[in-house]
C-alpha cells in the first residue's frame, strides 16, 4: 500500500528514467547477442543464426597469431606510459589554475587549454606532421639551422613514443583540469585561510589541503583509467604511428580494424574485442579492490 | 586524409554488422533468389543497380536521377518493361557499404560490385552470388562478346562464373620522369639504364643544378606502389613460369616479387640511394604522395615513378611546377632495366570493377540483360561520350571533348563513368585508339608527354598471375601481409648499411610467420593441381 502510494507520487521520476534505460538495453545490451560470432563461423550471408557453432577454435586462432601479442603489449605499454604521463597533466594544470588570482587569466588559460581537446586526431595528425617531421618539419628545420643533426621525431621508435605521449598529454591535458577543478571547488575555503594565519606555505597548502581534498576524485579517475588499460582509442595510434614505428604504434584496435574490417573475418575480430572487455572488468575489479584496501576510495 | 575516411567507414560497418546481426535473416530469400528469369511474365519489374556516390551532382541533377539514369530508363527499362532503381553508395566506402548491403539480404541491390578481388573471393565462397555461368549464355551474347574470355575468366571461382568483370581499355600502369633541364644543364645525356640513372641522381645531388640549396631531391619516393614498383620488379631476375604462380604474393590487387630471386638485391639499391642522401627522407611517412607531389612541384626533386599521365592534369603537379619554376621541364623516361635490358614492369589485370548478382536477386536474368545491353551496339560509346556537337567531336573515329562544353552539356557527363559498369576506361576498338583518346584529355601543351608516358607504361610490362582458383591465404592475411611488406620497404631501406642484412633477415622472418608462408604453401598446391590437370 505504501509502495503504491510512492509510486503515485514520484511516477514521474521513474518515467523519465524510461529513455536512458532504453537506450542502454537497445545499445549497450542488445548487441551483446553478437559476442556468440566470436564462437561462430560467422558467414556474412547465413547470419549469426545461421553460422556454424566453432567452440573455442577462434580463441585458439587469435592467440596463435604473432600480431595479437605485439599489439596486446603496445596496448599495456602505450597506455601504461599513458597513465604516468597524461594522468598527473591535468591534475598539476588544475592545482596551478586553482592558485592563479586573478579571474579573467584563469578563464582564458582554460579556454586556451581546453582547444585541442576539441581538434580532431585528423587534423592533428596533419599538425604533427608538418611541425616534427624530419626532413621539413618546423622544429627541425630549427634545429639544423642551428647546426645540430635532425632528430627523427616520427621516424625513430624509441623518439617517436615520446612524441606520441607528449601529443596527448597537449591534446587531453586541457580537458582533463575540469573534472578536478569542479572537485577543487569543494573544498572549504576557511581551510586555507586558517592555514595562512598559521603560516603555511603555497606548497604547504596545497600538499595538506588541495590534494587530501580531491583524493577521492584522483583514486575514482585512476581507476576508471585503469580499467581502460586493455583498450585504446583507434585514431591516436593509427594517424600519429606510421610504417616506420609500427613495432609501437601497432595496437589492438588498430589489429581488430586490419583483420575485423579490412580483411572481413569478423569473427577474429570479435574475438578480441571480447578478450578486451573480460581483461578491462578484471583491471577496474583489480584496481577497486587494491584502492579499497589501501585508501577506502573506490568505485563500488 | 584518407586514413579518416576509412576510420568513419569501419565505425559505420561496425555498428551496422550489429545492427543486421540482431535482426533474424530469412534463409527462404536466399534458396527462392536463385536467378529464375521472370522477365516473360509480362509484368512490370524493378531492377535495382549500385551507384558509387561522389558528391559531386550538378543541381538539376541527383545520383538516382540523371541524364544518364532517364537515357537508360527509356533505351533499356521501358521497352523490356523494367523499372531501373540506382542505389547510391559513397565512393570512399565502397567495400564497408556493400558488406552492410550483402549483410542485409531482402534489401541489397540486384546489381553491386567492388574494385577489391578479396571482396569477391569471399562472397562467392561463402555463397552469397548467383552463379552466372548459364544466365550469360542465355542471356548475354553482347556481353560475353565485349568481355572476351581473358576478362570473363577473372570472374570465375572453381569453375563457376560468380561475377562479370569489367574490362581495363588501358593496361599500362607506370612511366618515369626526369628534369630535363636539370640534364640539359648539367650536360648530361638522359640516362638510359638503371646503373646511368645512379650517376645522375649522384650529379644531382652534387651539383644541385636546380639551386635548391641544398635541399634536392634526386629520386622521389613515397611508401605508394606508383613509386617503388617499377624501381622493384626492375630489379627480379629471370623467373621459370613455377616460380611465377609460386613465388609471387598477391596482396589486395597487385602482385608483389617478394619471394621472387632479386627482390633483395632491389632493397638494397633503395638502402644505397637513401645512406647517400639522395632519396625523400620521410619517404615513409608519405602514403598518399601528398609530400612527393609538394617537392616536385616546388622543383626539389630530380627523378620519380608516378602513374603515368597522373602529372598531366590541368593545375596537376606538372603544371605547378612550371608555374614556380621558370624552365622547368619534366621528360618522361623508361631507365630502371632489369638484367635483361628490358624495363620491366607490372601492369593492371585486364579487369576493373567485379560486378556481382547477389544469390537473393530475383532478378538475375534482367541483370544480365541489362549488363548485355550495355556492350551492344553503341550503347556504351554513347555513355562515355555524350552527344555529338555538344560533348565532342570525332576525329579520325576518335571522339574529342569540346574545349568549351556548354554547361548542360558538361553536367550531362558527371558521373558517365560510373554508369558504364562493364569496362574500366574509354573503349573505342583498339589498345591504340583508347589510349589516343585518353591522351586527348589532357591540355594540349601536355599532350604529347602524355602520349610517351602512355607509351612507356605499356612497354616491357610483366601481367599479373591468375591463378585456377582464389588463394584463400591470400583474401585472409592480404591487409596483414600488404603491412608487412611496407614495412619492410621502409625499413630495410632506411637501416644503416652494416645492419641491412640483419634486418631484412628479421623481417622476412615475421613477414613469412605473418601468413607469407601460408600464401606460400597454397599457391604451390593450387600451382601442383594446375598442372597435373
Amino acid at each position: 500500500m505504501k509502495m503504491t502510494r510512492y509510486l503515485g507520487r514520484y511516477w514521474q521520476l521513474y518515467a523519465l528514467l524510461l529513455l536512458p534505460l532504453a537506450y542502454f538495453i537497445i545499445f549497450r545490451y542488445g548487441p551483446m547477442y553478437g559476442i556468440q560470432i566470436a564462437f561462430k563461423d560467422f558467414n556474412l550471408f547465413q547470419g549469426i543464426n545461421g553460422s556454424e557453432w566453432i567452440g573455442l577454435d577462434a580463441f585458439k586462432e587469435v592467440f596463435g597469431m604473432r600480431d595479437f601479442y605485439k599489439t596486446l603489449r603496445n596496448t599495456l605499454m602505450l597506455n601504461f606510459l599513458d597513465l604516468l604521463v597524461s594522468f598527473p597533466a591535468p591534475l598539476i594544470l588544475a592545482i596551478m589554475l586553482y592558485e592563479l588570482r586573478s579571474a579573467w587569466f584563469r578563464k582564458l588559460s582554460q579556454t586556451i587549454l581546453y582547444i585541442p581537446h576539441f581538434i580532431s586526431w585528423v587534423i592533428i595528425g596533419g599538425i604533427v606532421y608538418q611541425v616534427f617531421g624530419t626532413q621539413s618539419g618546423m622544429i627541425n628545420n630549427v634545429i639544423t639551422a642551428l647546426g645540430f643533426p635532425e632528430v627523427p621525431f616520427l621516424t625513430d621508435k624509441n623518439t617517436w613514443l615520446i612524441t606520441y605521449l607528449l601529443v596527448g598529454v597537449w591534446q587531453s591535458a586541457g580537458w582533463g583540469t575540469i573534472i578536478y577543478l569542479a572537485a577543487l571547488t569543494g573544498i572549504n575555503k576557511e581551510l586555507f585561510e586558517a592555514a595562512e594565519v598559521d603560516g603555511a606555505t603555497r606548497m604547504r597548502r596545497i600538499w595538506h589541503i588541495t590534494l587530501p581534498g580531491i583524493k577521492p576524485t584522483i583514486v575514482t579517475l585512476l581507476i576508471i583509467n585503469l580499467g581502460h588499460m586493455i583498450s585504446i582509442g583507434f585514431e591516436r595510434p593509427y594517424i600519429i604511428g606510421n610504417t616506420m614505428v609500427r613495432d609501437y604504434s601497432d595496437v589492438l584496435s588498430t589489429f581488430v580494424y586490419r583483420i575485423g574490417l579490412e580483411s572481413g573475418q569478423y569473427t577474429l575480430a570479435t574475438v578480441v574485442g571480447l578478450f578486451q572487455a573480460v581483461v578491462g572488468l578484471v583491471f577496474v575489479l583489480g584496481a577497486n579492490f587494491v584502492s579499497k584496501k589501501l585508501t577506502d576510495e573506490g568505485i563500488l | 586524409m584518407a586514413k579518416s575516411v576509412r576510420f568513419m567507414s569501419a565505425v559505420l560497418v561496425a555498428g551496422s554488422i550489429l545492427l543486421s546481426a540482431c535482426s533474424p535473416k530469412s534463409d527462404q530469400a536466399a534458396s527462392e533468389g536463385s536467378g529464375s528469369g521472370s522477365g516473360s511474365s509480362g509484368k512490370q519489374v524493378t531492377l535495382s543497380v549500385e551507384v558509387f556516390d561522389r558528391g559531386n551532382s550538378p543541381s538539376g541533377y541527383t545520383i538516382k536521377d540523371n541524364y544518364w539514369t532517364r537515357w537508360v530508363q527509356e533505351k533499356f527499362g521501358t521497352p523490356n518493361q523494367i523499372q531501373m532503381n540506382y542505389v547510391p553508395v559513397p565512393r570512399s566506402e565502397e567495400v564497408e557499404k556493400l558488406n552492410v548491403l550483402m549483410a542485409s539480404g531482402g534489401d541489397v541491390p540486384d546489381i553491386v560490385f567492388t574494385y577489391d578481388s578479396s571482396t569477391f573471393y569471399r562472397y562467392a565462397l561463402q555463397g552469397g552470388l548467383t552463379d552466372l555461368t548459364e544466365l550469360i549464355d542465355q542471356y548475354g551474347p553482347n556481353l560475353k562478346k565485349f568481355l572476351g574470355d581473358e576478362v570473363l575468366n577473372y570472374g570465375k571461382v572453381e569453375g563457376k562464373l560468380y561475377a562479370i568483370p569489367a574490362k581495363r581499355s588501358n593496361l599500362g600502369k607506370y612511366s618515369s620522369f626526369i628534369r630535363k633541364d636539370w640534364l640539359d644543364k648539367l650536360n648530361m645525356p638522359v640516362p638510359q639504364t638503371t646503373d646511368e640513372l645512379y650517376a645522375t641522381l649522384k650529379a644531382f645531388k652534387e651539383k644541385d643544378p636546380g639551386g635548391t640549396g641544398g635541399k634536392v631531391i634526386p629520386l622521389g619516393m613515397t611508401i605508394a606502389p606508383a613509386q617503388y614498383e617499377p624501381l622493384i620488379w626492375s630489379f627480379v631476375k629471370e623467373t621459370t613460369e613455377e616460380q611465377k604462380y609460386t613465388l609471387t604474393q598477391q596482396l589486395g590487387s597487385r602482385d608483389y616479387p617478394i619471394l621472387l630471386p632479386g627482390f633483395k638485391d632491389a632493397l638494397q639499391f633503395m638502402n644505397k640511394l637513401y645512406n647517400e642522401g639522395m632519396m625523400s627522407r620521410d619517404f615513409g611517412l608519405d602514403e598518399d604522395k601528398k609530400k612527393m607531389s609538394e617537392d616536385i612541384s616546388t622543383g626539389k626533386v630530380g627523378f620519380f615513378s608516378e602513374d603515368d599521365t597522373n602529372i598531366y592534369y590541368a593545375d596537376g603537379t606538372y603544371e605547378t611546377l612550371q608555374s614556380n619554376v621558370k624552365g622547368a621541364e619534366l621528360q618522361a623516361v623508361d631507365v630502371y632495366t632489369n638484367e635483361k635490358g628490358e624495363h620491366a614492369k607490372p601492369e593492371y589485370a585486364p579487369v576493373g570493377l567485379y560486378v556481382m548478382i547477389p544469390k537473393s536477386s530475383k532478378h538475375a536474368a534482367e541483370a544480365v540483360k541489362y549488363l548485355d545491353w550495355m556492350a551492344s551496339g553503341d550503347v556504351l560509346f554513347n555513355m562515355q561520350t555524350g552527344v555529338e556537337g555538344e560533348n565532342y567531336t570525332l576525329k579520325d573515329g576518335i571522339p574529342v571533348a569540346l574545349e568549351n562544353p556548354t554547361e548542360e552539356a558538361k553536367n550531362r557527363m558527371f558521373n558517365a563513368g560510373d554508369m558504364t559498369l562493364i569496362t574500366n576506361g574509354q573503349q573505342l576498338g583498339s589498345p591504340e585508339k583508347n589510349k589516343e583518346a585518353r591522351a586527348l584529355q589532357f591540355p594540349p601543351k601536355y599532350q604529347d608527354g602524355a602520349r610517351e608516358a602512355l607509351k612507356i607504361s605499356n612497354s616491357d610490362t610483366v601481367p599479373p598471375v591468375l591463378m585456377d582458383r582464389p588463394i584463400e591465404a591470400q583474401a585472409k592475411y592480404g591487409n596483414t601481409l600488404l603491412d608487412k611488406f611496407n614495412e619492410m620497404i621502409v625499413k630495410t631501406t632506411t637501416a644503416k648499411p652494416e645492419q641491412f642484412e640483419a634486418v631484412y633477415e628479421s623481417l622476412m622472418k615475421d613477414y613469412m610467420a605473418s601468413g607469407g608462408q601460408a600464401v606460400l604453401d597454397e599457391r604451390t598446391k593450387v600451382y601442383g593441381e594446375m598442372k597435373s590437370k
